[in-house]
């Protein structure tokens, strides 16, 4: 056996070999991948915790523990410390080559480049429609590292595979929808990913977190924390803004190195668009119930607020379930929402403008799956859901893309990042979501197509709680100044 | 899962007792499974509106909304279509983008051409969606009192799942605690109790080190059926709820365990073994499990005891190990050591894969890579005989 060849071989049999007598033993302190977390085995008695980041004593196992995503950290440190150590955590199995060339536009190239600067750490921040994607796999075929792509949702699973197998001629691994299959560039779904990190977290050089702004708020975080990948790449159009979720996220991804906002990109790289909003009436007797529902809601609501002027919704919503009052209260206000996300205003509405548009290839998005049902059946318009399958949801897409489904209907599916490429008609009937939501959707139809103009129809229902909904939707679309650039 | 909104519980925070279902729910719990029955053959979707209204008798709405989740994990679904759904709604949405024709004629113009009606087509559109699933019966089994057991398992399951660790301290059967910890990757340390065969166990996983993890809170919570099994147990766990922190006790006494054919998480590289080494070496007697061992103040759990049928003083024990690290191996020697059991083999798993060097020395080491090669274990013991 050579001398040497492995970092671990032990020092006992070198040193037997190297002078031929039994020297005193000196046990090399060792960095092992357990379970998620750096385990140190044989660490020398006299080892300073303090001084090493990350590093806490694990009375479990009688040995120093870090959690993985400071791997890297950890190392650089017993390195300045002078510490001998051999690190037998890395697991990577390099990916072949054989990529394709990667044609970036210009700013994808510069949000690449100011990653490469940021020591390959940090989120990119582009609009819906940017090409996200496109950057991260030009990220992935640059730096030719083992790579695993976190995405929040099947149907972005089956994107990013296609995308990937593109541009990539060996086999991509996948994990969620019933797959389990891991190689050397594999895609998993944020659910896979902190199922099974634990076993995962040290094959891979590079992370990908695609929609990155889902982390840092707590929940799944463990994904990106058993992970040593040193390099790590998010991508959003909405990252959070200032506070915990957004320091967090800047610890475990890196801090936002590039960004742009529709406005930078909307009539050069992004089809621009006309957006109109219809106010539309309740019928009487949908007025009537609307108030009433309302009115029960905003008795217990105004109570509370009385009580707790501060308190947040999401404190009164917690409160509310703990009394019967409170939970009658909820229930109108969600049968106000019911009534609203499909009224005969809206069905006339949407009547109307499928038939004018005949000739667009239509979005059309709900408030809910029901909902979504209830147009498919009355408009035959096919339903892209999350309950229909995922071949069947493949081929629709490739439909409506070759023009033998010109509309498609969807209440979440459609929302976040999934490309669906020329559209140029978008309906909101209904949603009662935040400005991120709105922003993304709209961002669904800005898929450049050479000279087409997109239009957004926004169904309001007057004098109801979606009017002012549909102001804060709007505000999320205007130019947002960049952190930093 | 059962939501955080549904975990109810009286009590202070250093000692929650949660709120379970008893006798004076079975009235209400009766009625539910009639509503259940009731809308056998209709779609989901017509059940889960009804069960939004109150029930015909007074329920409370936490233990009812648990209730109906348990229950609906416990019903089936049923798919009947005319047509398959998927070929359905393309030949339907495919058309209607075709021609621009009414719907009424495009739905009579599709159900020709599939050869069947335009309401058998209208029916089969979304009959294979979740919603649109008719609902199938309930097995008998499930009385209102299977069902409080079942929904009671449903909710400590629930406070456990947002637990980062669980303390037990157990009598009897710690063997599949154990067990169970190694093979989902957790953390499991065993302090013997001054009463024979009772232990006291520390679970948790790797990370839990570091923060309040809820990323191990299903492997952890799937371990209360194992409970079941025990002659007496008692468990603490600190849970974190929205805004509070508390901690939970379970005991013997506690009402969650339901008739369930409690499948144990078994290891598939065991069941294999067992079986590959009776065939190989007929004249061993393969006991599974033998009695739990006190060495170095814990426990140790040999996974089989290997004894010759003619010659019973060669005994061997044997465990099979997933997670490891040479320190782990050293102790765990040592531990056989002192109790005065030289006679191990380990057989350590291939892909948590370290050089020779590093194992302990002395240990008999068979590797495997998913299955233990028995022949290779029966040849060591021959080895060893003639040596």
């Amino acid at each position: 056996m050579p001398l040497f060849t492995r970092a671990h071989a032990t020092p006992r049999r070198s040193s037997q070999l190297l002078v031929g007598i039994n020297v005193a033993l000196v046990a090399i302190m060792r960095l092992i991948f357990d379970r998620g977390t750096i385990l140190v085995a044989e660490a020398p008695a006299g080892l300073d915790l303090a001084q090493l980041p990350g590093l806490l004593w694990d009375p479990r196992v009688g040995a120093p523990r870090a959690p993985a995503w400071r791997h890297h950290e950890l190392m650089d440190a017993m390195r300045v410390a002078g510490v001998r150590f051999s690190d037998s955590v890395s697991a990577v199995v390099r990916p072949a080559d054989g990529w394709a060339e990667i044609e970036l536009r210009p700013y994808q190239e510069a949000a690449l480049c100011a990653w490469e600067l940021a020591s390959r750490r940090g989120v990119v921040v582009l609009p819906t429609g940017g090409g996200k994607t496109r950057l991260a796999v030009a990220a992935m075929a640059r730096s030719k590292l083992a790579t695993l792509c976190l995405v929040p949702t099947r149907v972005l699973l089956d994107q990013w595979l296609r995308e990937l197998s593109a541009s990539y001629p060996h086999p991509v691994g996948c994990l969620g929808d019933g797959v389990r299959d891991v190689a050397p560039l594999t895609v998993a779904t944020f659910e896979s990913a902190y199922r099974h990190m634990d076993r995962l977290g040290n094959r891979f050089d590079l992370l990908v977190v695609d929609e990155a702004h889902h982390f840092g708020a707590g929940a799944r975080d463990e994904a990106l924390e058993m992970s040593t990948a040193v390099a790590r790449l998010g991508l959003t159009a909405t990252p959070p803004r200032k506070g915990p979720a957004s320091e967090r996220l800047a610890q475990l991804v890196g801090p936002t190195v590039y960004e742009l906002s529709v406005d930078d990109l909307a009539g050069r790289f992004l089809a621009s668009f006309d957006s109109v909003t219809l106010h539309l009436q309740l019928t009487p007797s949908e007025r009537a119930t609307y108030e009433g529902l309302m009115s029960s809601f905003r008795t217990v609501y105004a109570q509370f607020r009385r009580l707790a002027p501060e308190a947040s919704w999401e404190d009164f919503s917690r409160a509310a379930v703990r009394t019967t009052e409170g939970r009658r209260g909820l229930l109108a206000l969600r049968q106000a929402r019911k009534l609203l996300a499909f009224t005969e205003g809206k069905r006339t509405a949407l009547r109307t403008l499928l038939e004018r548009h005949r000739e667009a290839r239509t979005l059309v998005f709900t408030a809910d799956n029901e909902t979504a049902y209830r147009i498919a059946r009355e408009h035959l318009v096919m339903p892209l859901t999350c309950d229909i399958g995922r071949r069947e949801r493949e081929e629709v897409l490739q439909r409506f893309q070759r023009g033998e489904l010109t509309a498609l209907v969807s209440a979440r599916v459609l929302n976040e990042g999934l490309d669906v490429p020329s559209a140029d008609l978008a309906v909101i009937v209904g949603g009662s979501l935040g400005e991120r939501e709105h922003v993304q959707r709209i961002g669904r139809v800005l898929r450049p197509a050479p000279g087409k103009r997109a239009l957004v129809y926004e169904l309001v229902s007057r004098q109801t709680m979606e009017v002012t909904q549909a102001q804060r939707r709007r505000k999320g679309l205007g130019p947002r100044v960049a952190d930093q650039l | 899962m059962v939501p955080e909104s549904l975990i109810s519980y009286s009590g202070h925070d250093d000692r929650v007792v949660p709120r379970f279902l008893g006798e004076h729910d079975h009235v209400w719990m009766r009625a539910l499974l009639d509503e259940f029955a009731r809308f056998v053959g209709r779609p989901q979707r017509e059940l889960d509106e009804r069960l939004r209204e109150p029930l015909p008798c007074e329920s409370p709405s936490g233990k009812r909304a648990l209730a109906i989740q348990v229950l609906r994990r416990l019903s089936g679904q049923q798919r009947r279509a005319a047509v398959p759904p998927p070929s359905a709604r393309a030949a339907l949405f495919g058309e209607a983008a075709r021609a621009s024709a009414a719907r009424e004629t495009v739905l009579a113009n599709v159900a020709a051409r599939l050869g069947t009606t335009v309401v058998s087509l209208e029916d089969s559109l979304f009959a294979d969606l979740p919603s649109e699933r008719l609902v199938v019966p309930i097995e008998a089994s499930v009385s209102p009192t299977q069902l409080a057991l079942r929904a009671n398992l449903a909710l400590a399951q629930a406070f456990i799942s947002r637990a980062a660790a669980v303390a037990v301290e157990v009598e009897g059967n710690a063997r599949a605690l154990v067990r169970h910890a190694k093979l989902r990757g957790l953390l499991c340390t065993v302090t013997p109790r001054s009463d024979p065969g009772s232990a006291r166990l520390e679970i948790s996983g790797p990370l839990a080190l570091f923060r309040h993890t809820l990323v191990y809170g299903r492997a952890l919570g799937e371990l209360l059926p194992l409970l079941a099994r025990c002659l007496r147990f008692r468990l603490r766990a600190v849970c974190v709820l929205p805004g509070r922190r508390v901690t939970l006790e379970l005991g013997s006494a506690d009402p969650i365990f339901p008739a369930l054919e409690t499948r144990l998480y078994d290891s598939l590289v065991e069941e294999r073994f067992a079986r590959d080494f009776r065939r190989a070496a007929p004249d061993w007697d393969v006991i599974r499990e033998p009695e739990p061992i006190a060495a170095g103040g814990t426990l140790v759990f040999p996974d089989f005891a290997l004894q010759h049928r003619q010659h019973p003083g060669r005994r061997w024990l044997l465990e099979i190990v997933g997670f490891w690290t040479p320190g782990y191996l050293t102790r765990k020697l040592a531990q056989y050591r002192a109790a005065g059991l030289p006679n191990l083999i380990l057989c350590i798993d291939e892909q948590r894969n370290c050089a020779d060097g590093d194992l302990p020395d002395k240990a008999l080491v068979v590797r495997y890579k998913r299955r233990v090669d028995a022949a290779a274990v029966h040849r060591l013991l021959l080895d060893r005989a003639s040596s």
